[in-house]
């Protein structure tokens, strides 16, 4: 729905959730047609929130056993939910862990379809002041993941470091800036902190 | 064009970061742990502001949705019910003027 308003058309709306099928990614991308971003900066940006499936994969590799084309299907798949879901069960197989993939697949996909054709039947969005549900969207994705000082700050400062940084250029250099620079300064004020498992479990949770 | 471009260049990454988990048998260095651990909190923050304003210079009735759909996350983590609660506000707000 937040990519039709983008202007982005039914079926790329669709190719979205079909191909890519990573919800933080979409949503970001959705927001960065919409500001004009070159296909490098979207590129780069889904590379930087994606980046932390290689932890997940880690992870469950050690746990699944996968070999020839079950690795493949299995990776494309993939997505935070499903690595809370499986890596929390003692001895996970191949079955169960497709079988987790696939339905959140079924589900992700249908609630597109349904979102782009209501919102391909909104006509003027901006006039509406609909376009706020682009900012209000991914605060409210924003606000469970701030749990911490560190993590409070890192947001804070983001916002500023976007804001000032989105009046002196457009298109995606903003997100690209603060994502960079806005996760350097939270590994930096952490540095030195134990990275224990049960952190990056955390994290799983709160990006889902 | 752009379009299928990017999202080829999208798939690519997306799947390219699943595959390398699964087919990789190594640690991470732990800043690079942590640096990912900040990634969506640094992008969500910076889609929030520059589009916080508006073009039809309604910015502070915004903020102010904006700061509801703050307040309704807190307390649901429902983004539907978050989004919903800002967008009223705003809307209400937006009545009188």
């Amino acid at each position: 729905m937040i990519a039709r308003d983008a202007g982005l058309s039914l079926v790329e709306t669709q190719a979205l959730s079909l191909f890519v099928f990573a919800g933080s990614a979409q949503f970001t991308a959705a927001g960065l047609f919409a500001t004009g971003a070159t296909a490098l900066e979207i590129v780069f940006t889904t590379f930087l929130l994606n980046v932390r499936h290689v932890l997940y994969g880690l992870a469950l590799g050690r746990q699944v056993r996968l070999d020839g084309w079950r690795r493949p299907v299995a990776a494309f798949f993939l997505t935070d939910e499903v690595f809370g879901v499986v890596s929390t069960r003692r001895a996970p197989t191949f079955g169960y862990l497709l079988g987790a993939e696939l339905s959140l697949f079924v589900t992700w996909n249908l609630s597109t379809l349904g979102g782009g054709l209501i919102g391909g039947a909104i006509p003027d969005p901006t006039k509406l002041g609909l376009d706020l549900v682009f900012p209000l969207a991914f605060l409210a994705l924003l606000v469970p993941l701030v749990r911490t000082r560190v993590e409070l700050v890192v947001a804070l400062f983001s916002g500023a470091l976007a804001y000032v940084v989105a009046q002196m250029s457009s298109g995606g250099v903003p997100i690209v800036v603060t994502g960079v620079g806005g996760s350097l300064l939270g590994a930096w004020l952490t540095r030195g902190r134990p990275v224990e498992q049960a952190r990056l479990e955390d994290a799983i949770r709160e990006v889902a | 064009m752009t379009f299928w471009l990017t999202l080829a260049g999208m798939v690519a990454v997306t799947f390219g970061s699943r595959y390398a988990g699964l087919a990789l048998r190594t640690e991470l260095p732990a800043f690079c742990v942590r640096f990912l651990h900040f990634v969506p909190i640094a992008v969500f923050a910076a889609l929030v502001t520059p589009s916080l304003d508006g073009d039809l210079g309604e910015g502070e009735i915004r903020v102010v949705g904006a700061l509801a759909t703050v307040v309704v996350a807190r307390r649901t983590k429902s983004l539907g019910l978050s989004i919903a609660a800002g967008m009223i506000v705003f809307w209400l707000l937006r009545i009188p003027f």
